[in-house]
């Protein structure tokens, strides 16, 4: 294959059959060059194809690095042939960021000033404007201002244009040289006006406005030297200066860009930059852009001299927008460009409304993009003119039938960036029908519903508790089987909190109907747990309220009794489920007579009392204890729950929060469990579903204070956290030291020993003793193993505020293999400071 | 800008910003089958990362373009695309996937033609742009045919 063409090379990989043999002749050609390029005397022929060969592996997106040096003397080369292939080379193999550059400085040097082919200049520009570090920039511009004073050339000129807009953005303080007469010399002279030659003057004002503000940075770091006061003056000096010498020049020509403008939107054919009937859109738009930042360059200088032409600009906007033809594709970009100049510098309102009727006839139209784009410029425009935005709600809820996710995410962002006070009914309605049509793949479209509604009813005080009930129940069974566990606690939290009793009773019962009615067990399928879940709360706080309504046969001890056990089978797997069936039941056994329905009940709590998951055993064993308790006793533990106080989230703005699609990114971490880093606890999957245990305490203390103040944790509690916690209140239990125990940890407050009650087979358990030193509170501990092995860690026993020398013990289970370790993150409080200790211990056994 | 085919094999790539190797392999691998996955109902603008990328079908070819969300205009980058596909079109005669792959170093021409430094169009003209390119072309011939009479 040695010398074969770049021909044979293409077609030699494409036809190759296996990724394998794809690569065997990829690197083996790639091995060739790399040699070959090393070799000077090869005939200029082969340099050219060895270099073309390389090219393609870029494409193929292979290492090329070695080729940049070659590149460059190609690009030396008096060759035509071998300098257009070397600047394609440079262009492509180099980037800005290399030292290599400077190499080239020379050759383009030489290259701009060569004056018998324009097409080398024209190479020679092209590469600048792609390749050019600060350095190079200044290096080349005053050949780059040579050719936009002397040339005449309008094929060199407009490159040359654009190559300066570059310089500039890449050296600001080029414009200490800058001359505006380059630009107004050429606006001036007719003849050299082509559209090309205008995209590049532009780009230079683009470029030059766009530049100000560093420019201004650049002058301060100038002066630095100076004092404050010095630097001050100087600045505004130096600003007078730049505004003088060069803005003023430019402003001057507002009014011929205006003229320009308008000629090419009214003129009707030029076959040479006709693009569907719009005579050159792209100009167009680079015009309206430009014009655009002039203008936000005059409101932040506040001057009056770019802001006198301001009602002008306006017309010729009118202009634009009443003039286009908005049924081509080009007319509808030249259209956007104007809707998004009137709103980036807040025109009035007469032009802002034509703004949006624009947009909204965008939002009718059936081209996608076009609604895509018309939506995302709406969610900006609705804070500026929120009610012409309300008034096409229209067409923005058809959008949120869109089969196209993202046209979707945007009407449903826009759709809560315009709702409030007045019309929050009929939005929240429409955003149920829209929770209809979903299905499985916009899972984070209905957390993102869900989450915002929730924080919608925060915000707005509802009147109609009702409704607003309704509103959520119509949630959950629509897709209550994708929100998320904290969800689910605020929706609890509402329907606790919920003042108008009548109200939540007709509601609940309405949902009962259906929780308790096989007819509707195909809408409420068993994945559906938030249902569930909140079911069984509910049945659990408001069995008097529901036995109470006669509004249906379905409702009685015996269904209630029933749907409790028949979902502790049901869901076998579902840990937190069944905490809230036990809770429930124990709730239930409290208000009911019915001496079947209690056994069956009692029957529910006591199999739990063998559960291998610990945290279940050690609740139903003291749920047991309180089940035997006399009716009055257990009425007077098991109250009903007071209201919470749902801590203010920091989002003010319910849109402040982007949809993102719930999918963390796997997180980097050491060979031990990166999952302490994270201070904020990314708990294991294990850790997460246990993490009700976590607060129980916590909520005990608040309930025994009679304080409804919920402390951090609480927010999140569950109700049958607080259950539990009566109980681990009042059994005060000890804990003794076992007497094998190692002492893993010591600090001033706490000792911390293990146990290791069983090592082997893939399994291990063992218990940590926590000894305080000095009396500590709120010990919270974090457990971690390596990644080959699960962890599962019951709560901390008896309580997790300890007295000098007390002592609690927490369980552990670790399956997996390898050498047992453990990383242990412990956090309490002394004397009200927050105290966090970290340890590893590595054991003798491996599992 | 990157043009890739059905298959998600890139057949053209230019960089208008400059990237590490590594986020351009990044890119360059994520890019394609995130584009190839949407429907045809679909709108061409998807957002990336912190940019949005648009893009547009012609036959087995996707174009792909990166552009700046605020500053730049989506509708017009398609009209962009277009442009571009029309002028590669007209130079070669009813383009396809295989022209560019075997004449990569010409699509590349005409894409400097269009767009320069970080990717602004240069020149609107069909026409215009071809010309050059021709002219280009025969110079380099040219050259070639002195280097074979001397």
């Amino acid at each position: 294959m040695a010398g074969s063409s770049l021909r044979s090379f293409i077609k030699d990989v494409r036809s190759s059959k296996t990724l394998a043999e794809e690569r065997s002749i990829i690197t083996r050609e790639s091995a060739k060059i790399r040699t070959k390029l090393r070799d000077d005397h090869l005939p200029a022929e082969k340099k050219r194809k060895n270099i073309q060969k390389l090219l393609y592996l870029y494409i193929l997106g292979e290492k090329t690095h070695f080729g940049q040096v070659e590149s460059i003397n190609l690009v030396a080369s008096d060759d035509f042939a071998d300098k257009r292939l070397g600047y394609l080379a440079a262009m492509l193999l180099l980037d800005e960021s290399q030292e290599l550059l400077t190499l080239l400085t020379n050759v383009l040097n030489n290259d701009l000033n060569n004056h018998s082919n324009k097409y080398v200049v024209s190479l020679a520009l092209t590469a600048l404007g792609f390749l050019s570090s600060s350095e190079l920039a200044r290096d080349v511009y005053p050949d780059v201002e040579h050719l936009l004073s002397h040339s005449r050339d309008p094929y060199l000129l407009k490159k040359a244009l654009q190559c300066m807009g570059k310089l500039i953005a890449k050296d600001v303080s080029l414009l200490d040289t800058f001359s505006p007469k380059l630009i107004t010399g050429i606006l001036n002279n007719h003849s050299l006006c082509t559209h090309g030659v205008l995209l590049g003057v532009v780009k230079v004002l683009q470029s030059i406005l766009q530049s100000f503000t560093s420019y201004q940075e650049f002058l301060v770091e100038d002066e630095d030297d100076g004092g404050s006061y010095m630097k001050e003056t100087k600045v505004s000096e130096s600003n007078q200066e730049f505004f003088t010498r060069i803005l003023e020049p430019l402003i001057s020509i507002i009014p011929h860009l205006f003229s320009i403008l308008q000629n090419l939107n009214a003129k009707n054919f030029e076959p040479d930059f006709d693009v569907q009937g719009i005579c050159d859109p792209f100009l167009q738009v680079e015009m309206l852009y430009t014009l655009s930042l002039f203008f936000q360059l005059g409101d932040k200088l506040e001057s009056s001299e770019i802001l006198q032409y301001l009602n002008k600009f306006s017309d010729v906007l009118t202009q634009l927008a009443t003039n286009t033809d908005a049924n081509k594709s080009t007319g509808q970009t030249i259209l956007y460009e104007t809707t998004r100049t009137i709103f980036s510098l807040n025109l009035d309102q007469p032009l802002r409304v034509l703004g949006v009727n624009i947009l909204a006839r965008f939002l009718s139209g059936r081209d996608n993009n076009i609604k895509y784009v018309a939506l995302n410029t709406l969610i900006k425009v609705v804070p500026q003119e929120p009610k012409a935005v309300q008034r096409h709600k229209k067409f923005i809820s058809k959008c949120l039938r869109d089969p196209d996710v993202f046209i979707r995410k945007r009407a449903l962002e826009l759709t809560f960036a315009i709702l409030d006070e007045a019309n929050i009914g009929e939005i929240v309605e429409e955003l149920l029908r829209f929770l209809e049509y979903t299905n499985e793949d916009d899972k984070s479209l209905i957390l993102f519903t869900v989450e915002h509604l929730v924080s919608v009813f925060d915000v707005y005080s509802i009147t109609d508790e009702k409704w607003q009930l309704q509103v959520f129940v119509q949630i959950m069974k629509l897709v209550g089987r994708h929100i998320a566990s904290d969800k689910i606690s605020d929706i609890l939290i509402i329907i606790n909190n919920a003042k108008n009793s009548t109200a939540k009773r007709d509601v609940l019962v309405d949902m009962m109907k259906y929780s308790l009615d096989d007819k509707f067990s195909l809408e409420i399928p068993d994945e559906n747990v938030c249902w569930k879940l909140v079911s069984i709360w509910c049945i659990g706080e408001y069995v008097d309220m529901l036995l109470e309504s006669q509004d249906t046969s379905l409702i009685n001890e015996r269904s209630l009794s029933d749907y409790l056990c028949r979902c502790s089978t049901r869901h076998n797997e579902d840990q937190r489920l069944l905490n809230y069936t036990l809770t429930a039941a124990l709730k239930l056994s409290a208000k009911i007579d019915d001496a079947k329905c209690l056994e069956d009940l009692r029957q529910l709590v006591v199999r739990r009392t063998r559960d291998p998951d610990l945290m279940l055993q050690t609740k139903s064993v003291q749920y047991e204890l309180i089940f035997r308790q006399p009716k009055a006793v257990k009425r007077a533990i098991l109250e009903t729950m007071p209201k919470f106080d749902k801590p203010h989230k920091q989002e003010e703005n319910p849109l402040s929060k982007p949809i993102r699609p719930r999918l963390d990114p796997p997180k980097e971490s050491d060979l031990l469990f990166g999952l302490l880093q994270d201070d904020n606890g990314t708990k294991s999957a294990n850790e997460k579903k246990q993490a009700p245990s976590v607060p129980q305490t916590d909520l005990l203390t608040d309930l025994f204070k009679g304080s409804t103040s919920s402390n951090r944790n609480s927010n999140r509690s569950s109700a049958d956290a607080r259950g539990i916690g009566l109980l681990s209140q009042s059994a005060s239990e000890t804990v003794q030291l076992p007497t094998q125990s190692v002492r893993i940890h010591v600090s001033d407050s706490l000792q911390v020993f293990a146990y290791l009650l069983s090592c082997g087979n893939g399994t291990s358990e063992l218990e940590m003793y926590f000894k305080a030193l000095q009396a500590i509170d709120e010990i919270q501990s974090f457990c971690a193993v390596p990644k080959t092995q699960k962890l599962t860690i019951g709560q901390l026993y008896p309580r997790n505020s300890l007295q000098m020398d007390d002592i609690c013990k927490q369980h552990l289970k670790i399956t997996g293999s390898g050498k047992l370790k453990l990383r242990v993150k412990v956090s309490f409080n002394v004397n009200g400071n927050a105290v966090n200790q970290q340890f590893d211990y590595k054991f003798d056994g491996s599992l | 800008m990157i043009l890739a085919s059905r298959q998600g094999k890139i057949r053209l790539v230019k960089w208008y910003t400059p990237y590490t190797p590594k986020e351009k392999t990044k890119i360059s691998k994520e890019l394609p089958p995130m584009i190839l996955s949407r429907k045809p109902k679909m709108c061409n603008i998807v957002e990336y990362s912190d940019h949005k990328v648009v893009y547009r079908r012609y036959a087995s070819l996707y174009f792909v373009c990166g552009i700046t969300p605020e500053a730049d205009n989506e509708l017009l980058t398609l009209e962009i695309i277009h442009r571009y596909v029309e002028t590669m079109d007209t130079y070669f005669g009813n383009v396809c996937e295989l022209d560019i792959i075997f004449n990569f170093g010409k699509a590349y021409a005409i894409l400097d033609e269009m767009l320069m430094c970080d990717g602004s169009i240069t020149e609107s003209s069909k026409k215009d742009i071809l010309s050059h390119v021709h002219s280009m072309d025969n110079l380099e011939s040219r050259d070639q045919i002195e280097r074979i009479m001397s």
